[in-house]
């Protein structure tokens, strides 16, 4: 073997280095790998316009892969969003922007990111007025609206080829006081009860109303399956607080956008919120992330958690002999109401700084006119906000063969009428989205549920913090 | 005028302290502060006074609202007590820590060269990544710490002592976490000016029956302060600064009691996208850190000179 001397080194470098700027200054006849510059935290899958180098159906599953965009198309659209807890989604969502581009001579390039990750991005791109054409949050982002193209029209087009959307797309993405229409939200997912049925069956419970779970809860703690209602600062907890909120008949604004939370029905929430903590749960939900639930319920140790059906489909694959066990059933319902957050508000923007505004149009009206295929590789967690984009999406979740038994996602066709927004009655809205990302009503019911406040002192901090971040929106106009 | 005269020859006698090629060697790294730290702090300076949020560039002048608001937030002021409480206890302990380490491994014995490669292994890694570990070891269902807990029958089969859900526990956490990445660091600038003492020094003393306490607390430690002063400003600045640790162990809570001020201005600016208010926290460190940095700074000096 020779021996490596200073000189070979250098040697090897030179024509290293040479070698890479020849790959470089090669045109298309290279494959460069390069990312799509979309930054560090993005994994992008790019769709690139060329027929003869279509992505391997593999390669499109992979968020991780980086292939190049090969610029022959004369236009680029950028799209940014979540790395989906379905994954198979995000694979039909790429080789359809792949077959997209083809067929409108546009380098699509795809990026998804985590879910965790996109606020930072977003604020990102908006400072530097750089970035991705297509911007998909997972919560409406009412606060960006100064920022973001109106799609009213876009809405409009949808209305006149789909008929009505859901109310929840309107209550998500429409801002009255502006009259604009911020965001489009192509999908929601529904955020059912998921619950060991032969726990609740062993105990004689229900999941069906606030009321049955506490009681069934209690038991089920004695066996060592306790509740499994996050108290923690994320996201699962912010909606589940919500739903118990609207059961009990109470919320943080009216229909009209007025604060009301301060009243005895939110009283009898937070009484009920600490009853189900202490009696039915244990400490460990007081340090959940958004994944904490999903893998409670895995363990085999969870009797019940609040999850989009990605929890249910994950133990299927990973589980199977578990999944049998577990059923899905309506939000749960309190002595005022049948309410729950949708679990993913899929609301992709359009930034002002985006040369390609029709584009990326066009791309939205293509994506809803083939969102049947959409919301059958997401196995049923996409439910589109235009019914009529899939008309038989109701039916379709009645038989899924892969499930035990069969009609287990049936519960899903009902979601439509207990989802709703985060700010129902009212509209959604950028002082609504703060409160969510500040974590007050998480705050209110874990000060409570602890015993660290009263419910009457917790409700009076949170009304006041309410109240502030309400003020700082009306006085910017944008509620 | 002879005196004059003589100043005058004295000037210029006395060698120029910088030369132009000088300037110019330092100009890549002063572009390079400015670029990526005076200029972003410029900029959050002038956020903290606008209404400027991460939806609306408007940078009309808030004057000191942002300000203002802060000291009637809870969270902010318990973000502030717990920034200072978990710097001040790291810092003691990573003194402490370091010293004994450093004491240790500047004896010669069989596998120091092992001891000292994986006592930088936490230096090494990226704060993330390791930070990530960590929470599973304090993980609310499947934490390391219980299991042994449990396997050593110290606690029940179904207790689970919430290391991030009850906030005195989550701040023991994430001070722990934090020694844990920074003790390296500590241990190795202390070993290094362990080594630079002299050795005549240390066999005067054993000569005179001097023991290792008197030789440590009267010769080791007082040659080395001003390294330790180094070790000191570091600590205390990476500690202060950090949200990687508490983002990823607690993200603030339980109910917003583990926050600390760089965690507290994330949350606010960026993910409820109040740019100003996180500005105004984020500032809040500022004026710390800069009196941190030049009390060391002077010490360090000090201690050379003499």
């Amino acid at each position: 073997m020779r021996r490596l001397t200073r000189r070979r080194l250098l040697q090897w470098i030179a024509v290293s280095a040479a070698t890479g700027l020849l790959a470089a200054c090669g045109g298309e006849e290279t494959t460069p790998t390069q990312p799509s510059g979309a930054g560090a935290q993005a994994t992008p899958t790019t769709a690139p316009s060329t027929p003869t180098t279509q992505a391997s159906p593999a390669a499109a599953a992979s968020p991780t892969v980086i292939a190049s965009p090969t610029p022959s198309g004369p236009k680029e659209l950028r799209i940014l969003q979540w790395s989906h807890f379905v994954p198979d989604s995000d694979k039909w969502f790429d080789e359809f922007a792949q077959r997209w581009g083809q067929e409108n001579n546009v380098t699509v390039v795809s990026d998804h990111i985590n879910y965790a990750d996109i606020p930072a991005r977003a604020a990102a791109e908006v400072s530097a007025q750089s970035g991705h054409d297509l911007f998909a949050f997972g919560f409406p982002p009412a606060q960006y609206e100064p920022e973001v193209v109106p799609l009213n029209d876009l809405i409009e087009e949808f209305k006149r080829e789909y008929g009505d959307p859901y109310p929840i797309l309107e209550r998500s993405c429409y801002n009255p006081k502006t009259d604009t229409w911020f965001a489009f939200m192509d999908f929601w997912a529904a955020d059912p009860v998921n619950y060991r049925i032969d726990l609740f069956q062993q105990v004689g419970g229900n999941p069906d109303t606030w009321q049955g779970i506490l009681e069934a809860g209690r038991q089920l703690k004695q066996m060592g399956n306790p509740i499994g209602i996050g108290f923690s600062p994320e996201i699962d907890t912010g909606m589940a607080m919500r739903a118990i909120m609207w059961g009990f008949g109470t919320s943080i604004q009216d229909e009209n956008g007025e604060i009301v939370i301060n009243k005895p029905e939110t009283i009898e929430a937070l009484n009920y919120a600490r009853q189900l903590f202490q009696e039915a749960e244990t400490e460990e939900v007081l340090a959940w992330d958004a994944s904490s639930n999903n893998r409670f319920l895995a363990s085999g140790r969870g009797a019940l958690i609040l999850n989009a059906i990605s929890a249910l489909r994950t133990i299927e694959g990973t589980y199977p002999d578990l999944a049998p066990n577990i059923g899905l059933a309506k939000a749960a319902a309190g002595p005022a109401d049948r309410r729950g957050c949708a679990h993913w508000y899929n609301c992709f923007v359009i930034w002002k700084f985006s040369p390609n505004v029709d584009l990326a149009k066009q791309f939205l009206k293509d994506l809803v006119a083939n969102y049947r295929d959409k919301f059958l590789a997401s196995k049923f967690y996409d439910i589109p906000s235009f019914p009529k984009a899939v008309p038989d999406w109701q039916d379709l979740v009645q038989n899924d063969p892969n499930a035990k038994p069969t009609d287990k996602y049936a519960v899903l066709a009902t979601a439509p009428e207990w989802t709703v927004n985060v700010g129902w009655p009212g509209y959604m809205n950028a002082a609504e989205a703060e409160i969510f990302d500040l974590w007050i009503i998480n705050d209110m019911f874990t000060k409570v549920a602890t015993g660290q406040a009263e419910p009457q002192a917790a409700l009076d901090e949170a009304e006041q913090k309410i109240n502030d971040v309400f003020k700082k929106w009306r006085d910017r106009g944008l509620i | 005028m002879v005196s004059t005269a003589l100043q005058r020859e004295a000037a210029a006698r006395r060698p120029r302290r910088l030369i132009t090629w000088e300037l110019w060697l330092l100009l890549p790294a002063v572009t390079y502060i400015f670029l990526l730290i005076g200029f972003p702090l410029l900029l959050s300076i002038y956020y903290s006074f606008s209404h400027i949020s991460v939806g609306r560039r408007d940078f009309s002048f808030a004057g000191l609202a942002n300000f203002r608001a802060l000291f009637s937030d809870q969270v902010f002021l318990q973000a502030l007590r717990n920034t200072i409480l978990i710097t001040v206890v790291v810092l003691v302990v990573v003194l402490v820590l370091a010293t004994i380490l450093a004491t240790a491994l500047a004896e010669r014995f069989r596998g120091r060269a092992v001891i000292r490669y994986l006592l930088l292994l936490p230096w090494a890694a990226p704060v993330v990544m390791s930070t990530i570990a960590w929470k599973w070891v304090f993980d609310s269902q499947y934490s390391v710490v219980n299991w042994v807990l449990r396997r050593l029958h110290i606690i029940g089969p179904f207790e689970f002592p919430q290391w991030l859900g009850v906030p005195s526990l989550a701040i023991i956490s994430i001070i722990v976490v934090q020694v844990w990445r920074i003790l390296p660091f500590a241990t190795v600038i202390t070993l290094a000016g362990m080594t630079a003492v002299p050795r005549e020094l240390i066999e005067a003393a054993l000569v005179d029956g001097a023991g290792f306490f008197t030789r440590l607390f009267r010769i080791t430690l007082p040659i080395i302060r001003p390294i330790i002063g180094v070790a000191v400003l570091f600590t205390a600045l990476f500690t202060f600064t950090d949200m990687a640790v508490v983002w990823i162990l607690t993200r603030g809570g339980p109910y917003n009691t583990s926050h600390v001020l760089a965690s507290w201005a994330f949350q606010v600016g960026i993910l409820a996208g109040d740019l100003a208010r996180g500005a105004a926290i984020a500032l809040f460190m500022l004026p710390a850190l800069a009196v941190i940095a030049v009390w060391v700074l002077h010490l360090v000096s000090r201690e050379t000179a003499q």
